[in-house]
């Protein structure tokens, strides 16, 4: 008895350490906080999805790969929204997918706000740019997780917002990206 | 200096105001006009920026105005003026400061219903009045731009009505709005 539960254990070591968790999109969000003449507005992205293999006990295992569907872009502006598929913006008939792949998951040491600090390469329309990603992972008593983190990009290093619209006095350079998911280990 | 209108004058702070609120909206009005003629760009972005911007502080001089109006006795118009021409000069100027808010209100809820975020000369930031709907806009544009032309056509009578009075009927009534004339000037 003591034998097999022992084995059990050991099978379910690397199980546990390497977890596949799932996204509940529902209750997830993927926003940003940007500034448009110099008022801030949010919008988010309603459409995501990503591999998450995370372990607050086997950091070098985790790994995160998520792809984000930029035609799902959201800024409550119709007026708004109707210029962000464009060639300027996000040229959305050539680049409808943007993804944020890590290559290291640590402690953020540096931060103070965040547990966790992801090291990966944002691309967004075909630009592709090292990013850290400080965030937090808290899982609760049903074996849930939650992940919240923030990073404050410059649209211009990913060609969002070309010729004209450089100028940040009209649409700022900073926008703020939220990340604030739920996830559901996998069954 | 003398702050306080009287029956016969004007005080500094009403004179401020008008010719404060004067340059506002023409300026106002010039970029308005070029603004909705331009391609989309950023400068046409901040063009509106600056023009909202505008709009927001007349909306506070407005109801600074309207306010020290209530407080203050209004200087009498000119005894020798006609009926007819006293119902047309309280009508006119009555309409003026239905204008003076409902400009700058049909220019915030035009913003407020396309969720632009407003933030008046990148010192305040102002929420927005309704919620967003595309329907609401349009309205809101409509009402903006007809107003807009009651206003320019209110604005050339005034001027035109300001002048007569200074020219034809010399009446001195100009020369009570301008500034550092007041009680000694009769």
């Amino acid at each position: 008895m003591r034998f097999l539960l022992s084995l059990s254990f050991l099978l379910a070591m690397p199980a546990l350490a390497d977890t596949p968790w799932v996204i509940d999109l529902a209750q997830s969000r993927l926003a940003f906080e940007a500034t448009q003449q110099g008022g801030k507005f949010e919008g988010e992205f309603e459409q995501f999805s990503a591999e998450m293999h995370f372990s607050a006990e086997r950091l070098e295992d985790s790994h995160f790969d998520v792809s984000i569907d930029v035609t799902s872009i959201q800024t409550g502006s119709g007026q708004r929204d109707r210029e962000l598929p464009k060639r300027e913006w996000f040229a959305m008939d050539e680049y409808s997918q943007a993804q944020f792949e890590t290559s290291t998951i640590r402690h953020a040491s540096d931060n103070a706000d965040y547990a966790y600090a992801a090291e990966g390469n944002l691309t967004i329309k075909g630009h592709s740019e090292p990013v850290v990603l400080p965030f937090d992972w808290q899982v609760n008593e049903a074996g849930q997780a939650h992940m919240q983190g923030e990073v404050v990009i410059n649209r211009t290093t990913f060609g969002i917002g070309e010729g004209d619209w450089e100028d940040p006095s009209a649409v700022g350079h900073e926008v703020r990206i939220i990340v604030d998911v739920q996830l559901n280990p996998q069954e | 200096m003398m702050l306080r209108n009287t029956t016969e004058h004007w005080g500094s702070p009403a004179k401020l105001l008008h010719w404060l609120m004067a340059l506002g909206i023409l300026s106002s009005m010039t970029l308005g006009v070029v603004m909705v003629n331009l391609p989309m760009s950023a400068l046409k972005f901040e063009l509106y920026a600056i023009h909202k911007s505008l709009g927001m502080t007349l909306l506070v001089l407005a109801a600074l105005r309207i306010s020290w109006r209530w407080l203050n006795p209004v200087p009498a118009l000119p005894q020798d003026l006609e009926a007819y021409e006293r119902r047309l000069a309280s009508w006119a100027h009555g309409l003026f400061y239905v204008l003076l808010f409902a400009m700058p209100v049909s220019g915030y809820v035009i913003n407020s219903a396309a969720n632009f975020p407003l933030n008046v000369f990148g010192l305040v930031q102002v929420p927005n009045v309704v919620p967003e709907s595309e329907q609401v806009t349009e309205a809101a544009k409509w009402v903006h731009a007809t107003l807009f032309w009651f206003f320019a056509g209110l604005i050339s009578v005034h001027i035109v009505g300001a002048l007569r009075h200074h020219f034809v009927l010399k009446d001195g009534i100009l020369r009570r709005m301008l500034p550092g004339r007041s009680a000694k000037e009769i």
